[in-house]
This record gives structure tokens, C-alpha cells and sequence, in this order.
């Protein structure tokens, strides 16, 4: 907006008989210059929002032989969220979402943290470890669903493995008990991610100044209590990043779960975007499934801002 | 407090030799500055010493003890890093008690000694400051502070001034040499400015290509260089170096120059060290140390540029493919063109054997 009016001096206006142009005055003209493009933004962005919490009042569904922008003829008096508040498999699925992430996230934080500190330093056959690392990221979800689903088989690899360990023939249907399937979609989601928390950390571990690390080292810090003073505080921010991602992330788990198991045995492993799912494409009750996709994003939006607000405090104190 | 030995210390990296055997002592409480051009093997040198890298061959001492297997930690070493290697997500006074910390140091001791050296090094208003907005003087006394606290043996200081500019400078030096004072200890101090060195050190190594080429006072290095690359190197601008041969005149020994003529006599002693030599000599003298004199008693040359510093003036002379460079005090009133004589002073004057390039000594 400045720029715009910065382009003529004030002198040059004045001789050319304009009265000089206010800083209001430019800034109108910037919101007039800028508002297409913000219209667009806010059609991208609001739109779909507000076409959510419209329907997510009603009982439309794609079946009712009327297009959505009549659906205020189904007005449900608010009765998707307090149906919501008493689903008990939408709550059991959200519990259930949130046991996955609790377990995934940590472990794919210590893991690429440990991963990220072990390729820090050089060792023989590094690259070739890091291609290798970097693989399961690459791998297109339901590619890497199926495969897990065929390893998890009760004649798969993973039982072979655990027979030879053990010497006795094991057939553990593990895609078939409620727990042991939750393991193996867990297992499923590590395998895939660490690479991603490895990436980021590993980059925010090569950020460290090696002058301080020296430093500690020359004052007697031992390797344990450099880490502990000076690494994990200069990663403070990237650390908040990655775990912001994976937790936002894995709160989203679809693709590979839902072909290993489809949300099953039962609902044993159904978490929230599942359930989504079935209620869109089975039962077709979308105004109940536009109810739910806006309590998630509330809960989303609620850590991501939490993740914010840490990461501009952290920001205060540059590294 | 503690003496350096270094002794026919090596270090290589793969095919590329840092350091071809070293030996130098250091003695307690000394001021001794590594100098020399960037690859010259100082820095390395100072790793050694500190212990973030092996030595390939020979030994380090600290006193009488060997420093094989030694780790960094362990050293009782001080070091100030080039850029200070402030922790910055500390305050200042997490910075000083990071050593005793680390050691697991009772909290009232800790906080002892932190006050006593904030005392010492006048931190004491800014020790709840942030470390990452402190001037760089400030930085220099907190990275000091923070080896000092740990009562090192030796304090190694890797080119500390070079990221401050130039008026800065003085300041930082002088802050320096009086810390040094303070704590008596022995300083090894790395630089690639001569004027760092000569300004705080006790004696100077000087160095180049992985060589050490002469260890003495200041003055000693300034005045009596023991090769042509001392005498290049330490100064600004560094020794005039004229090619020629010794030969006699009526007057006494001089050293013909060829197109430029002949110098004046030289002194006796050094004309006595010189008798025996035929083969081709350098003839140096100090751009400080020259006189304007009447023909037939000096170097006549061409002015080809003249730089007025303020307080003195550095004229450039030429004749032919000789060059030399003359400091005056004042503004002799010489201009690009005019004809100069010169002549050096007679005790200034020293002579390279040009095959070896080391100085033959007077006496």
C-alpha cells in the first residue's frame, strides 16, 4: 500500500496540482487494490467453514432430493451436537485417536531424535543408512497399508520372524485381535514417520553452533549434560515444529490404517477419521459429519495455536 | 599456573601436513602470541594444545605432565573462541556457573564464585542479562569470565579481536593485557595481526606453512627477523628486501646492487659475517629507518606513489625492478615523479643469504 503511494513523491504530486495522498487515504486504495484477491482467499478458506456449520445444523444428506443451500428446511435445532455429545462411538473413537497419538508421537520424537544425533556425526556408510531412512516417507500410505496388512498376516513375515526367534511355530492373527491390531496400525505409523521427525530434527541438530558444544566440552560438561544444556535448547523451536506437525498429523490417521484393517475387528481400531468416513460414505448423514469435522478442527486449532504461542516465546530468545 | 612444552609436535590431515614438527616452551605466566598468515599452522597448534585435536606425532607437556589421551575437558584450559562461543539462550550469569555446574558444584559455591569473578570482570549489573544482546567487548569479558572461574592453567585465546572493528580494537587489547595481568596466567593467544601481537604478547611465535619460524620478544622479531619471511611479515609495511652482491670499496664493505648502484658502507660486524660470503645476499632495512640524503651517499630512486596517514607518510620509491617503501614522520614534501635519495640507517641495516633465506648475523 505504501509502496503504491511511494511511487510519485509528494513534491512531484503537488506540482502536478494532486493534494498530497494521506496514509488513510493509501490505504484504502491498498484494501480496493487487494480485495479480489482477497475475496478469492476468503472464498477458498470461509467458504467451505461456513457451508460446514451450515449443514452440521441440519438433517441433510446427499439423499434428500435437495440441493444443500435448502437445507435450512431441515433445521435440526442444534440436535447433531448434542446427538454428538452422546455418541458413545464417537467418543470411544476419539479416545481411541487419542491413545495412537499419545503412543506414536512420543516414540517417533525419541526415535528421530535418537536417529537425528546418531547422523550428526559421520560414520561409515552414512549416505546409504540415510537413503535407506528416508525411504518409509516416501511411500504412498495405502501402499505402505498394504503392505503392513500382508506382513501382519497370521502366515506373514512378521509371525516367520518370531517363530525363528523362538523356535516354535507362531500364528498370532494379530489383524484380528483388538489390541494386537491397534499395535500393528501403531507399528504401521512409526515405521512411517520417524523419517519425518528424523528430517526435521536432524536439521535443527546440524543448526547447533559447534563453538558452544566445544565450549561446554572445554568446561567439563560430560556428553549427556551438553545435550541436556545446550542441544535441546537450541532445538526448542524445531522440536515444537516437528511435534505440532506429527501431532496434527496423526490425529488425521486414515489411509494406512483403514487398509490394514478398515477400522476393524469390530470398531477396534476405528479412530475419528474413520468413523468420518464410514458416516459419510454408509450412512450418508452428513450433517452429523459436518457437526463432528467442526468439534475436530475446534480441537486442531486449539493445539496449533497452543503450538504458536510456544514457538513465538521461544522465538524471544534466538539461538 | 603452568608451563607449555611442545615437542617435535606433528599433526596431519591425510596427505596435507598442518604442522611439521614444533618445538616451543612457553613458561608460566607468559603472554605468548601464535602469528602468522591464515594456514600457517597456528590455529592447529592451539587445538593441540586444548585438545579438540591429536597430535600425529610428538608430545605436549604441561609442565612435567604429558597431555597424550588427555581429554579437552580434563586439560584445566581455558579457551576463548573466535566469535566467543557464547551459550545464548543463558543469562550471563548462567554462563559463568556453567563450569562449576557441570562439575556439580554445591549452589553456594556456585554462587561465590560467580560473584567474585562478575566482581573481578565488572559483570556484576549485567549478570541477569541475556547473553544474546551483549557489545562484543562485554561478550569477550563473559567468555573470559566463564574459563576463569574455572582457574585454568592456561588460557587459549583463538583471534578473539578479529570480529570487532578496527577503533574497537584498541579498546579490546588494552581491556586484555590488563586481564592477563590480573590473572597471571599463561596465555596462548592466536593471530593472523601483528599488531595484536606485538602490542600484548611477551614473546611471539611467528609462523608460516606449518613451520615455526623464529620465537622472541617483539622486539627481537621486529629488529632482528631470522629469515626473509620474518622480515616480510612483521612490520607494516614489512622490510624492504634488495637483491645484490657483497663487494668491496674504498669506503668498506658494501653490497652492490646492480642498476641501483651501490649501499652505503655496511657496519663492521656485519661486514666481518659478511667477508666470507660471495654468492647473492638480500640487503633489508626498515621502511622506519631511512633517511633523504645528499647524492652519492644513498639509493637514488624514482617516487612512484605516495599515502599520507596522517601522522606519517609511506612514499613508495622504484628503480627498474627494485621497489622499497620509506616512513617518514612528516610530509617530506616528495611527489609521484620526483627523484629521492635514500639511504637507511646504518644499524638498521640486516643482510639475507638469498639461497637459504635466513639472515647472517652480525658478530
Amino acid at each position: 500500500m505504501s509502496a503504491v503511494t511511494a511511487m510519485v513523491s509528494e513534491d512531484e504530486m503537488k506540482a502536478a496540482g494532486a493534494r498530497p495522498v494521506s496514509r488513510d487515504e493509501g490505504a484504502r486504495l491498498g484494501f480496493r487494490l487487494t480485495l479480489p484477491a482477497q475475496i478469492l482467499v476468503l472464498f477458498i478458506s470461509a467458504f467451505p467453514l461456513l457451508m460446514q456449520l451450515y449443514i452440521s445444523v441440519t438433517d441433510w444428506s446427499p439423499l434428500s432430493g435437495t440441493g444443500w443451500w435448502n437445507a435450512w428446511s431441515m433445521w435440526n435445532s442444534f440436535a447433531n451436537y448434542t446427538d454428538l455429545a452422546a455418541d458413545p462411538r464417537f467418543w470411544s473413537a476419539l479416545k481411541r485417536t487419542a491413545i495412537v497419538m499419545i503412543v506414536c508421537v512420543p516414540v517417533e520424537f525419541l526415535l528421530g531424535l535418537a536417529l537425528a544425533t546418531l547422523f550428526a556425526d559421520d560414520f561409515p556408510g552414512k549416505r546409504i543408512f540415510y537413503s535407506i531412512l528416508l525411504m518409509p516417507m516416501m511411500v504412498v500410505p495405502a501402499v505402505a497399508g498394504y503392505m503392513f496388512f500382508m506382513l501382519f498376516q497370521s502366515g506373514g513375515p512378521v509371525n516367520d520372524i518370531l517363530s525363528a526367534l523362538t523356535g516354535s511355530p507362531v500364528t498370532i492373527a494379530w489383524l484380528s485381535d483388538p489390541t494386537l491390531a491397534l499395535i500393528a496400525v501403531m507399528v504401521a505409523d512409526i515405521w512411517q514417520w520417524t523419517p519425518l521427525m528424523f528430517l526435521i530434527l536432524l536439521a535443527g541438530l546440524v543448526g547447533v553452533p559447534e563453538d558452544q558444544i566445544k565450549a561446554a566440552t572445554l568446561l567439563g560438561a560430560n556428553p549427556w549434560q551438553r545435550f541436556v544444556t545446550i542441544v535441546l535448547p537450541k532445538m526448542k523451536t524445531i522440536i515444537i515444529i516437528a511435534l505440532a506437525i506429527r501431532v496434527i498429523e496423526n490425529f488425521k490417521i486414515f489411509d494406512t490404517l483403514y487398509i490394514m484393517t478398515g477400522g476393524g475387528p469390530g470398531v477396534a481400531t476405528e479412530t475419528i477419521s474413520v468413523y468420518i468416513y464410514k458416516l459419510t460414505t454408509q450412512d450418508l448423514i452428513w450433517g452429523y459429519v459436518a457437526a463432528i469435522a467442526l468439534a475436530i478442527l475446534i480441537v486442531l486449532s486449539i493445539v496449533a495455536v497452543f503450538a504458536m504461542k510456544r514457538m513465538a516465546r521461544a522465538r524471544e530468545v534466538p539461538a | 599456573m603452568s608451563a607449555i612444552h611442545l615437542q617435535n609436535l606433528v599433526k596431519k590431515f591425510g596427505d596435507f601436513t598442518a604442522l611439521k614438527t614444533m618445538d616451543l616452551a612457553i613458561s608460566d605466566g607468559e603472554f605468548m602470541a601464535l602469528l602468522g598468515p591464515s594456514g600457517c599452522g597456528k590455529s592447529t597448534t592451539m587445538n593441540m594444545i586444548a585438545g579438540m585435536e591429536e597430535p600425529t606425532g610428538g608430545k605436549i607437556l604441561f609442565g612435567e605432565r604429558d597431555m597424550a589421551g588427555v581429554p579437552m575437558g580434563r586439560r584445566g584450559v581455558g579457551f576463548v573462541f573466535q566469535n566467543y562461543a557464547i551459550f545464548t539462550h543463558m543469562t550471563v550469569r548462567q554462563n559463568l556457573a556453567y563450569g562449576p555446574r557441570m562439575r556439580g558444584a554445591a549452589k553456594a559455591e556456585i554462587d561465590r564464585r560467580v560473584g567474585a569473578i562478575a566482581e573481578m570482570l565488572q559483570l556484576s549489573p549485567l549478570l541477569d542479562r541475556k547473553a544474546d544482546r551483549l557489545s562484543v567487548n562485554i561478550l569477550q569479558r563473559v567468555a573470559i569470565g566463564r574459563s576463569a572461574i574455572m582457574e585454568p592453567a592456561i588460557f587459549l585465546l583463538d583471534e578473539p579481536l578479529s570480529n570487532v572493528d578496527a577503533a574497537f580494537r584498541a579498546v579490546m587489547r588494552t581491556e586484555l593485557k590488563q586481564l592477563q595481568r590480573q590473572f597471571r596466567q599463561t596465555m596462548v593467544y592466536v593471530t593472523h595481526d601483528q599488531l595484536e601481537a606485538m602490542t600484548m604478547a611477551d614473546r611471539i611465535a611467528v609462523m608460516d606453512h606449518g613451520v615455526l619460524q623464529q620465537v622472541g620478544t617483539p622486539l627481537e622479531v621486529y629488529n632482528d627477523p631470522a629469515n626473509v619471511f620474518v622480515a616480510r611479515f612483521i612490520g607494516a609495511p614489512g622490510m624492504n628486501l634488495l637483491k645484490g652482491r657483497p663487494a668491496q670499496s674504498d669506503r668498506g664493505l658494501v653490497v652492490d646492487l646492480g642498476p641501483l648502484g651501490i649501499t652505503p658502507p655496511l657496519p663492521d660486524a656485519l661486514a666481518a659475517a659478511l667477508r666470507g660470503a660471495r654468492g647473492e645476499v638480500l640487503y633489508g632495512f626498515r621502511p622506519e629507518q631511512v633517511t633523504l640524503v645528499q647524492n652519492g651517499q644513498g639509493l637514488a630512486m624514482q617516487v612512484t606513489f605516495v599515502e599520507r596517514i596522517g601522522a606519517r607518510t609511506i612514499v613508495h620509491l622504484g628503480h627498474g625492478e627494485s621497489a622499497v617503501k620509506a616512513v617518514f614522520d612528516n610530509d617530506v614534501g616528495l611527489a609521484i615523479g620526483d627523484t629521492a635519495i635514500v639511504a637507511p640507517t646504518a644499524s638498521s641495516v640486516r643482510v639475507f643469504d638469498t639461497a637459504t633465506g635466513l639472515a647472517i648475523k652480525a658478530g
